[in-house]
């Protein structure tokens, strides 16, 4: 362990006054939340959350997950993040794999076309999706998966693609002369090799799908489908004629809870993966 | 390696397919639609009447178009300028050899990965909270009188603010990756020099910075430009004008809302085509001023 060297510490000292407030302001709302989600109303509008004069109020989870169909919206928003995950991957990892490994007609613009994809408004294609979904008879849970999935392609296929053309052609010209075929070099040696890249990329369009609101918004008809974004802004709306606020704050917990232990625990890979992609300088 | 013509077809196709049916086609119709009478979104071609510009004056002429884009406006360059200066002072702070780099570095930018809708709650209903909520306790503590946040006058800071706190860790993400890529000895070169820490910071840092300036202003402008879900969750059930950005005006007429009696698909789209030119006038105009700006060490 290196001995601290107090005077560099106290010269560094503004700095973690800088970044310690804004740290203590964020654990500050977390733990008040948290609070609130096992607290009765009135302890919350008398400041008293901490106290727990009343004991531990779980019942506020069972509220919540139950009476106020948490584990439905839950439910949904899993399903649409786990369904599109493997799509996306199905469609994007063989794209990015033949892109960055041949030229061909077209592949330069399927390219430019992928990364111009990335930064379109969601504004720009609402509308004529909606009147598409309505000709073709698709709604409800099965539209939504769709256009998840089609939402994340261009992102998903830029990441894989800068991940294939790190790999070395020596591995396909061997898996060749062992009379392997080119579907099947992709399947059993090439997709296995970027395992990384796929974790990392599944794990941006998990959260991105769990997050989504817009979409969701606009093409859930009912509650029974509604994803966890736009059920607790349901829960928030009825809250001025049900006042369980312990209810509501449980709630609010329950949906922030997947996506910030994914964080907990992979919060270096999450991080490096932001600015590794499409960030460049 | 052997080209395998069929192989790259079949490979291809798929996501070809995803980007025609997601993306092409979807924008062309939308800019197309902008020119004609549409009072549907669902409305076939058939039912469209050409409207030439007529679209972009009807939107330039609402009040309530106006009034959100002032909104949008605000929330770009006020908004803007606060989220980036605190993202920049956050990474210079995070990467200048504190202790626990990697802890706070991964706790500012947690905000970024949870639920907006959940953050949005946690703000509107415990900080900005009238009753118990934080900055009333901070201002009685303080001595003065409680102030309602979520007024009308107030509403819309309040709801900038808190979307300034929620973008914050991804800007300064994209600045610790900029500072990091800067060579060490330049800084070394420095101090021997006798230049202050703010001067290299002047000097050194923000200069070669440019880059990832020019790809944060970008970003910025896109998240601005289509800013909506911070608007719904501070105005859920009606549009207030306080709040209203283009996203929730062009929401409202297309899908309906309070007090829009005719639906108009057209103006709309027209909205659409509007904000994507804001986005892509910034973009250009950012390339202009940070040209020359792909150093390389």
């Amino acid at each position: 362990m290196n001995k601290i060297n107090w005077k560099r510490e106290a010269r560094l000292l503004p700095g973690y006054l800088i970044v310690g407030v804004w740290v203590v302001f964020t654990a500050v709302m977390l733990f008040w939340i948290v609070g609130a989600s096992f607290s009765t109303s009135r302890e919350i509008f008398s400041g008293q959350i901490f106290k727990f004069e009343s004991g531990f109020h779980f019942e506020n989870y069972i509220t919540a997950w139950n009476a106020q169909n948490v584990s439905v919206f839950f439910a949904n928003s899993l399903l649409y993040s786990v369904i599109s995950c493997v799509g996306v991957l199905a469609i994007s990892a063989p794209a990015a794999y033949v892109l960055s490994r041949w030229e061909f007609t077209g592949g330069k613009t399927l390219r430019i076309g992928l990364v111009t994809a990335m930064s379109v408004p969601v504004i720009m294609v609402i509308m004529p999706i909606y009147s598409l979904s309505v000709q073709w008879g698709i709604k409800g849970r099965v539209l939504l998966v769709i256009l998840y999935i089609l939402l994340r392609v261009p992102y998903t296929t830029i990441y894989l693609l800068d991940f294939f053309s790190t790999l070395s052609r020596t591995y396909e010209e061997a898996a060749y002369l062992d009379g392997c075929s080119g579907p099947k070099t992709f399947l059993k040696i090439m997709l296995p090799l970027v395992q990384p890249a796929i974790i990392t990329v599944t794990i941006f369009n998990f959260m991105s799908v769990w997050n989504e609101f817009f979409m969701a918004l606009i093409f859930t008809s009912s509650e029974s489908m509604a994803p966890v974004g736009v059920g607790l802004l349901n829960i928030i709306n009825s809250m001025k004629y049900t006042g369980q606020y312990g209810g509501m704050f449980a709630a609010v917990i329950i949906v922030f809870l997947p996506t910030f232990l994914l964080y907990i625990f992979m919060s270096e890979k999450i991080i490096a993966g932001v600015t590794g992609g499409g960030v460049k300088g | 390696m052997r080209k395998n013509k069929a192989m790259i077809f079949w490979f291809c196709l798929p996501a070809l397919l995803s980007l025609v049916l997601m993306f092409v086609y979807p924008v062309c119709r939308t800019v197309l639609m902008s020119f004609f009478q549409v009072e549907s979104v669902t409305a076939t071609m058939a039912d469209w009447s050409f409207y030439g510009l007529g679209n972009y004056t009807k939107i330039f002429g609402s009040a309530s178009f106006m009034i959100s884009m002032r909104n949008m406006l605000l929330i770009w360059f006020v908004g803007g300028i606060f989220t980036l200066a605190i993202a920049m002072l956050m990474a210079v702070t995070v990467t200048s050899g504190i202790r626990g780099k990697k802890f706070f570095r991964a706790a500012i930018y947690m905000p970024n990965i949870i639920s907006a809708v959940a953050l949005a709650t946690m703000w509107i209903q415990y900080i900005f909270n009238y009753d118990y909520g934080l900055l009333n306790e901070i201002v009685q503590f303080l001595g003065g009188d409680k102030v309602k946040w979520l007024g009308t006058d107030l509403k819309f800071w309040a709801m900038t603010g808190s979307f300034i706190f929620g973008s914050v860790g991804y800007y300064m993400l994209i600045y610790i990756s900029g500072i990091e890529g800067i060579p060490q000895d330049l800084y070394e070169a420095a101090t021997i020099d006798g230049a202050s820490k703010v001067h290299q910071f002047t000097h050194i840092t923000l200069p070669l910075l440019k880059g990832v300036m020019k790809t944060s202003v970008t970003f910025w402008s896109i998240n601005a430009t289509t800013f909506y879900l911070w608007s719904k969750m501070f105005s859920p059930i009606d549009t207030e004008s306080s709040t209203i950005v283009p996203v929730i005006y062009l929401y409202d007429i297309v899908f309906g809302g309070k007090g829009i009696t005719k639906r108009d698909a057209g103006a709309g789209a027209a909205v659409g085509v509007v904000l994507t030119l804001i986005i892509i006038v910034v973009y250009l105009i950012t390339e202009r001023l940070f040209r020359g700006s792909d150093l390389e060490y």
